[in-house]
């Protein structure tokens, strides 16, 4: 989510310069979330190994893809559905262990 | 075609060294937090206490380079190229985890990180082209 935010941000400075509200807002939401994820996974690590919690970053190409379904209202394709359906047994196998 | 710069700003090398930087960071962030875990305190969900830690100031550090990095490869290469690229770390996390911090990686585990991988090689391309138009 972050990254889409500062994505946004970025864009913004090619319509209006970097002086722009939108622009500073962006980047003040972007830098919050980033900020946020990163204490929490720091404090999964104290708990958990990173073996263990890394392959839940694979939700963020299920959420990306969610996304895509309902904003850009696009049709998944196959390749897409595999791969999502591959990561989301991936992540139930790795909690399981 | 714009001409790509060569040395240190060949953007493949920067490509390598953002992928190096990341994988570092994640093992510094994990033996930060393990050093000064503190289980059975109440906000140690937060993370917060893992600053006292210096090995993750400098994770902190790398995740900054490696973000610098990444930025400048974005410059020349297209994001449905760098982006499968990267996720390199996919692979290189876990075996690290196994190589260098000596984690216990069970035959279920390593099914699902296998399942994740190969998931995430699939989708790569098609995520970066839909997080360019997102």
């Amino acid at each position: 989510m972050a990254q889409l935010v500062l994505k946004r941000a970025m864009v913004s400075i090619t319509e209006s310069g970097f002086r722009n509200l939108r622009f500073i807002s962006l980047v003040t939401v972007g830098v919050f979330l980033m900020t946020i994820s990163f204490f929490l996974t720091l404090g999964l690590l104290q708990r958990f190994d990173l073996s263990y919690l890394y392959p839940f970053q694979g939700l963020s190409v299920i959420i990306i893809t969610l996304m895509a379904a309902v904003m850009l209202k696009e049709r998944l394709t196959l390749q897409l559905t595999i791969g999502t359906l591959l990561i989301s047994a991936g992540i139930v196998l790795v909690s399981l262990s | 075609m714009q001409i790509r710069p060569s040395g240190f700003g060949n953007p493949w090398l920067q490509l390598a060294l953002s992928v190096v930087c990341v994988l570092a960071s994640e093992f510094l962030l994990k033996r930060g937090a393990a050093d000064v875990a503190e289980p059975n305190s109440a906000w140690s969900w937060t993370g917060v206490n893992g600053l006292a830690s210096p090995l993750v100031w400098w994770a902190i550090l790398l995740i900054i380079a490696s973000f610098v990095s990444w930025l400048y490869v974005l410059r020349h290469i297209p994001l449905t190229i760098a982006f499968p690229l990267s996720r390199a770390v996919d692979i290189l996390v876990p075996l690290g985890c196994w190589i260098f911090l000596g984690e216990f990686i069970s035959t279920l585990r390593w099914c699902g990180i296998a399942l994740v991988v190969i998931g995430l090689a699939l989708v790569a391309k098609p995520i970066a082209q839909i997080e360019e138009r997102l």
